[in-house]
């Protein structure tokens, strides 16, 4: 098992990567539907072999939510914009962006091993923090919504895979409800996207909001 | 007693915010002050009631004070809401969805304050954020779009952080079950420390603690006012709420002191940035983080402190409701949230500016209000337990923040101005602040319930 976590916990971070060099929206989210469904799938070997009906269940969730409704809802949010259908004036570099996050998976691994590794003795832990520290970077890293908005749920597929590694009987209800404030989250996450389109497309400009 | 009794505040605003969808005209407005007074009734009666703990509800006397504060403040705000809505010229939706996100915004805190699980809590802390999101936005200009944009993304990287302390407190417990963790106890390892710190950072997000901070004064500057009081008198302490339970849990000094430095700190920072702030929303949203550090401290602390720690949530929540109140107020009259731009409040606003001063001095822990009580308890448990050092810094820090909201809040009220004549009558929107500011004050008679109820779970 703890192989197949390994080979899904690094593809998954190839993923990401990919995520991190890419400036088209589109795209983006299409990548982050493959993540989710590769969780999904993972989360229904974990199921199957281990006889838990739960997480055959949550496999089946994440693959409708994260795999395709998320990135349905998205895709049909963005309007042919040159500013909405491409990363402009990314806050850092493409260039850049490929060097640091290539340094985060080394950092994520030392820190784990520093930090994480004595108490939790998984070699594999490193895989989640690693994609925890990808999402929380693709957030600060882009200007535009939706690829933060995608970060931080790259940020939450890494709980659920680490969670549905090592804890897998997490009360269901508990998971559900993850699920449904997430779906939340993106409805309104949606909305506001949309209306910050309509009023404005440099979020620079805003006095009121410093200090 | 039947397990619906205890949720009756919860489920009268849910009933509420349900009815809010049928179209009639001030229906919604109607709906949503009695739903809202409903629930402030079902609350108090709740507090001569005994504790109830079920598999999926968990009302001691911490969770009562919670569901009342709630209420009492939902209630006003909705009351307060139906003059002020008059002035949003270019509202983002009709009247009812507002009333709507206020009336879920409010069952979302009560669920959070019931539930016997952490897993839950978090839920309830996540959807505040779903029906909370699209209220900042209300005035629908690009600012307050901005605004709401970073409250979404920080506060929910925030409570990523809080939902993996729940995967590791479950690690360790094999439950969520906060009745169960703490009947049965369970041992107490790195891991459980490393999550239980964890939950102080991702729930201090939502409460606004340093160093997750940066969404709270831009949402409360660019929020409505009625939404930036509801925000600022219970959001923040309902998030805090799930702190206290953690730390009710995992009784561990290295945790304890761990809240504490982050208390600390937020008091530090928000006095700082209180003395170079030029909008007067931004100044109190600064007011309400101070408040929040000095609650956590009191949580950290507990005993005595912790009895600090409830009073000042109590008594703030109300002042600083009023002071939002009363900023709508000015907002709505001087079309301006620089502090420069308003001159004379107490000649042309007579009845706002005397209660913005009468308010500001209760938030920042002037007696005889209820935040100096309970300022005064926190700071004796530092006295306690740290050394001298700690407890002159906070004292210092506290004046610093006295001195920056009360001279530039005179500035406003008493300032002299060319236009000085009286444009305002006694209404709804004068009436409902003054209310709570005198309930900020009137809590310092009511400590020896609240100590009954923290201790015993039911006034008797």
């Amino acid at each position: 098992m703890s192989q197949v976590f390994a080979l899904v916990g690094f593809f998954e971070i190839v993923l990401v990567l990919f995520m991190q060099w890419e400036i088209y929206t589109r795209k983006i989210i299409t990548t982050f539907s493959v993540a989710s469904y590769v969780v999904a799938a993972f989360l229904l070997y974990l199921g199957v072999s281990k006889d838990l009906p739960y997480v055959v269940a949550l496999s089946i969730i994440t693959a409708v939510v994260r795999g395709f409704f998320i990135p349905w809802y998205m895709k049909r949010c963005i309007v042919r914009d040159q500013w909405r259908e491409r990363e402009i004036k990314p806050v850092i570099s493409t260039a850049m962006s490929i060097i640091i996050s290539l340094l985060i998976v080394v950092f994520a691994y030392i820190l784990y091993r520093v930090t994480f590794f004595n108490t939790l003795h998984l070699r594999e832990g490193s895989i989640p923090m690693a994609l925890l520290l990808q999402g929380a970077f693709l957030i600060i890293s882009r200007r535009n919504a939706f690829i933060q908005l995608i970060g931080y749920m790259t940020m939450e597929n890494a709980l659920f895979l680490f969670e549905g590694y090592l804890f897998p009987g997490l009360p269901f209800i508990i998971e559900a409800g993850v699920v449904l404030d997430l779906i939340g989250v993106i409805a309104i996450a949606g909305v506001v996207v949309r209306m910050m389109k309509d009023s404005s497309s440099d979020v620079n400009d805003f006095d009121e909001l410093k200090g | 007693m039947k397990a619906y009794v205890y949720m009756l505040p919860t489920i009268i605003s849910l009933a509420g915010a349900l009815l809010c969808l049928v179209r009639r005209v001030f229906f919604e407005e109607v709906v949503s002050i009695i739903a809202s007074v409903s629930s402030v009734f079902a609350a108090f009666t709740l507090l001569f009631l005994p504790n109830h703990f079920g598999t999926f509800l968990y009302v001691d006397g911490f969770s009562k004070i919670m569901l009342l504060l709630v209420s009492v403040v939902y209630a006003s705000t909705v009351i307060f809401s139906t003059t002020y809505m008059k002035y949003i010229e270019n509202p983002l939706f009709e009247k009812r969805f507002y009333y709507l996100l206020m009336n879920l915004f409010a069952f979302s805190m009560m669920f959070t304050v019931s539930v016997n699980n952490f897993g839950l809590m978090w839920v309830g802390i996540e959807a505040t954020t779903v029906t909370s999101a699209l209220l900042v936005a209300t005035e629908n200009d690009e600012s307050s779009i901005e605004a709401t944009w970073r409250y979404i993304i920080v506060v929910s990287v925030g409570l990523i952080i809080s939902l993996l302390s729940n995967i590791f407190i479950y690690s360790v417990s094999g439950t969520l079950n906060f009745g169960t963790m703490l009947n049965h106890g369970f041992h107490v390892d790195r891991i459980l420390i490393i999550g239980a710190m964890m939950a102080i950072i991702g729930y201090g997000t939502k409460a606004g603690i340093f160093p997750m901070h940066t969404w709270l004064p831009d949402v409360h500057g660019r929020a409505p006012a009625p939404v930036s009081a509801i925000f600022s008198g219970i959001l923040l302490a309902v998030a805090l709420y799930v702190v206290a339970r953690v730390l009710e849990i995992v009784n561990v000094p290295m945790v304890r002191e761990f809240a504490f430095w982050l208390g600390l700190l937020t008091v530090l920072v928000a006095a700082m940035l209180m003395v170079v702030q030029k909008h007067y929303k931004r100044l109190f949203a600064y007011s309400t983080m101070e408040n929040m550090g000095m609650v956590l401290i009191g949580l950290s602390i507990g005993k005595y402190a912790f009895v600090g720690a409830v009073v000042l949530v109590i008594s703030h929540a109300f002042a600083k409701s009023s002071v939002f109140y009363l900023s709508g107020n000015i907002l709505s009259r001087y079309k301006s949230k620089k502090i420069s731009d308003v001159k004379a409040v107490s000649k042309r606003m007579p009845f706002t500016g005397y209660n913005l001063m009468f308010s500001a001095l209760a938030v920042t822990g002037t007696p005889p209000f209820g935040t100096f009580v309970g300022e005064l308890l926190i700071i004796y448990g530092v006295l306690k337990y740290f050394p001298t050092f700690y407890a002159f810094l906070i004292v210092s820090f506290l004046f610093l923040a006295f001195v920056s909201v009360n001279y530039k809040v005179g500035t406003m009220v008493f300032s002299e101005s060319d236009d000085v004549k009286v444009k305002e009558r006694k209404r709804v929107g004068t009436i409902v602040p003054m209310v709570n500011t005198i309930l900020a004050f009137l809590v310092i008679f009511f400590i020896p319930q609240i100590q009954e109820l923290l201790s015993k779970g039911m006034i008797r």
